[in-house]
């Protein structure tokens, strides 16, 4: 092995660095997996992040990629690299739960999600489906019926939700990519508080077919990972048009991984202000992000508590609408949290709907002005750390509110109208949990959230480390 | 004449039959709950004045 490279059998080795051995004959892809299997059950029962481990599955597609590399063929960009998946995607075999009891009555899934097809294409190895808030209406990483993910940096705190398991999963060295989804903050809010790098792209860049849906309107799916160039990786081998979701705009692909270093000194960057502003745990980290990259402009972004309302009211309408005859059948197996808001969401009047989908379009006009002045806009990705699993309430703004419903203030407002945002990691010194930052630009620019993502790393300011306890 | 307050029970007890939903007593506090936050988000989103013109999002395509 080279001096200084990670072993690509380590809970550390990124996803760059486990394809490159894999390719070089250095490593077998079934040793990969092997190890990601060991790992996965010697630790998943304290971190709760798996709900189905495919191991059969991983080795078979493991011993594939090897017998490329075997013979002289083409094993894929990801050759080897073990990834876990959200478990509202379709996963051949395996029964979509969605992170409900209801849905585990139905048949497995006749065929995989169009992303892990696509991963599965480039070489990487499925390791299992990871645990997530019901029915993705959640921010906490709490499930009534799997038990909670529990962040690997602090196993009392909350993993942040709703794709739990995808932040427990990588921040504790299982996996080195994962997939989740995000309708209004799902995949940004565990990112942030498991501290890892995650990617909501813009609205209609991904196919979400054959995954289990939310809130159509607001749905995305996305990438976590440890280093800002396997998420740039895995984002970018999962770009193409699928005309299997109706919902997904016909673009070309635009690589990333290749422009990561591009310099950013061009960049305008600016510092959402007024109701992004935030406590001061949340200004802090901000603060050092903006200071590494000279961002000294300041952005008010407009409308954004009404945007933030307008968003909560389109997730209960439709979400009440998806689940409607579940509700009336079935409304003892849902987790009580999730019910409870459907059932409200079913009675809201159709007015305030619409409204709410009035307001989208005029706000994101005013938004879209902004990126006239700057190419990216910094915020806060949750208005505090972790709280601690089963915490109801916390001060937001020194009022005292729920947990489940307010620890996406801040990404409301930018999903609501599909901006593409990377999550950030950022530790204060002394600090045992971090809290991320989004750097949010315009639709179709994950170049430039990713580019800046990487400088931040590069220069030591954002970084995703394996949790301490999960190293071995 | 002024208006009332608004009375989730009242929206409960009249939407709950027109949607064929079952609300068990013990779900009818949390429900209430949500309906009152619901409010106040349609409160949020009224206060920003958009013109006769304005159109929703989501545009039908033939």
């Amino acid at each position: 092995m080279t001096t200084g490279m990670t072993d690509p059998l380590s809970a550390s080795a990124t996803a760059t660095e486990i394809a490159e051995a894999v390719k070089s004959g250095q490593v077998k892809a079934r040793s990969v997996a092997e190890a990601a299997l060991a790992r996965i059950e010697k630790h998943n029962p304290a971190l709760g992040a798996f709900t189905d481990v495919t191991a059969a599955r991983a080795l078979d597609a493991a011993d594939l990629v090897d017998g490329k590399v075997a013979n002289g063929l083409d094993p894929g960009p990801l050759a080897g690299v073990p990834f876990a998946v959200k478990n509202l995607y379709d996963i051949k075999d395996v029964v979509t739960r969605a992170g409900s009891k209801i849905n585990r009555d139905r048949p497995p899934a006749h065929a995989d999600a169009t992303l892990v097809s696509k991963l599965d294409a480039a070489g990487a190895v499925l390791v299992g489906a990871l645990n997530m808030g019901e029915y993705a209406y959640d921010f906490t990483g709490e499930n009534a019926h799997d038990g909670p993910s529990r962040n690997p940096h602090a196993l009392d705190h909350m993993t942040g939700g709703s794709s739990g398991g995808s932040g427990a999963a990588v921040a504790g060295g299982l996996v080195p990519i994962a997939l989740g989804s995000d309708t209004n903050g799902s995949i940004r809010v565990p990112a942030s508080f498991c501290g890892i790098f995650g990617l909501k792209p813009t609205y209609g860049r991904l196919s979400r077919a054959h995954s289990f849906p939310f809130v159509g309107s607001l749905d995305h799916l996305g990438p976590f990972a440890r280093t800002t160039r396997d998420l740039a990786l895995a984002y970018d081998l999962m770009q193409g048009f699928d005309e299997a979701d109706p919902a997904q705009t016909k673009r070309v692909n635009e690589p990333t991984v290749n422009r990561l270093s591009y310099p950013i000194p061009g960049l305008r960057i600016g510092v959402a202000d007024g109701y992004f502003a935030g406590d001061a745990v949340a200004q802090a980290h901000v603060k050092v992000v903006a200071q590494a990259l000279d961002a000294s402009r300041v952005v008010t972004i407009p409308d954004a508590q009404a945007a933030r309302a307008a968003a909560f009211l389109i997730t209960m309408a439709e979400g009440a609408a998806l689940h409607l005859d579940r509700l009336r059948a079935r409304p003892e197996d849902f987790d009580p949290d999730t019910r409870d808001r459907l059932l409200a969401g079913a009675m809201l009047p159709a007015v305030w709907v619409e409204r709410a989908q009035k307001l989208r379009r005029a706000y994101r006009e005013k938004v879209l002005h902004l990126f006239e002045e700057v190419d990216a806009i910094l915020a806060p990705a949750t208005p505090m750390k972790a709280p601690k699993i089963g915490q109801k309430t916390a001060m937001f703004g020194g009022v005292e509110l729920p947990v489940r419903a307010n620890l996406g203030i801040f990404t409301q407002p930018i999903s609501f109208i599909g901006l593409p945002v990377a999550a950030v990691p950022v530790w204060l010194p002394g600090e045992d949990l971090p809290l991320g930052v989004q750097v949010i630009a315009a639709p179709w620019r994950e170049d430039v959230c990713l580019r800046i993502a990487h400088q931040l790393e590069t220069a030591g300011v954002c970084k995703a480390p394996v949790a301490k306890a999960f190293l071995d | 004449m002024a208006y009332k307050p608004f009375d989730a029970d009242a929206l409960i007890d009249a939407a709950a039959p027109l949607l064929q939903l079952r609300i068990e007593p013990e779900f009818r506090a949390a429900i209430k709950a949500n309906l009152k936050t619901a409010s106040k988000m349609a409160a949020l989103v009224e206060q920003v004045k958009l013109e006769d013109e304005a159109e929703a999002a989501p545009v039908f395509r033939a």
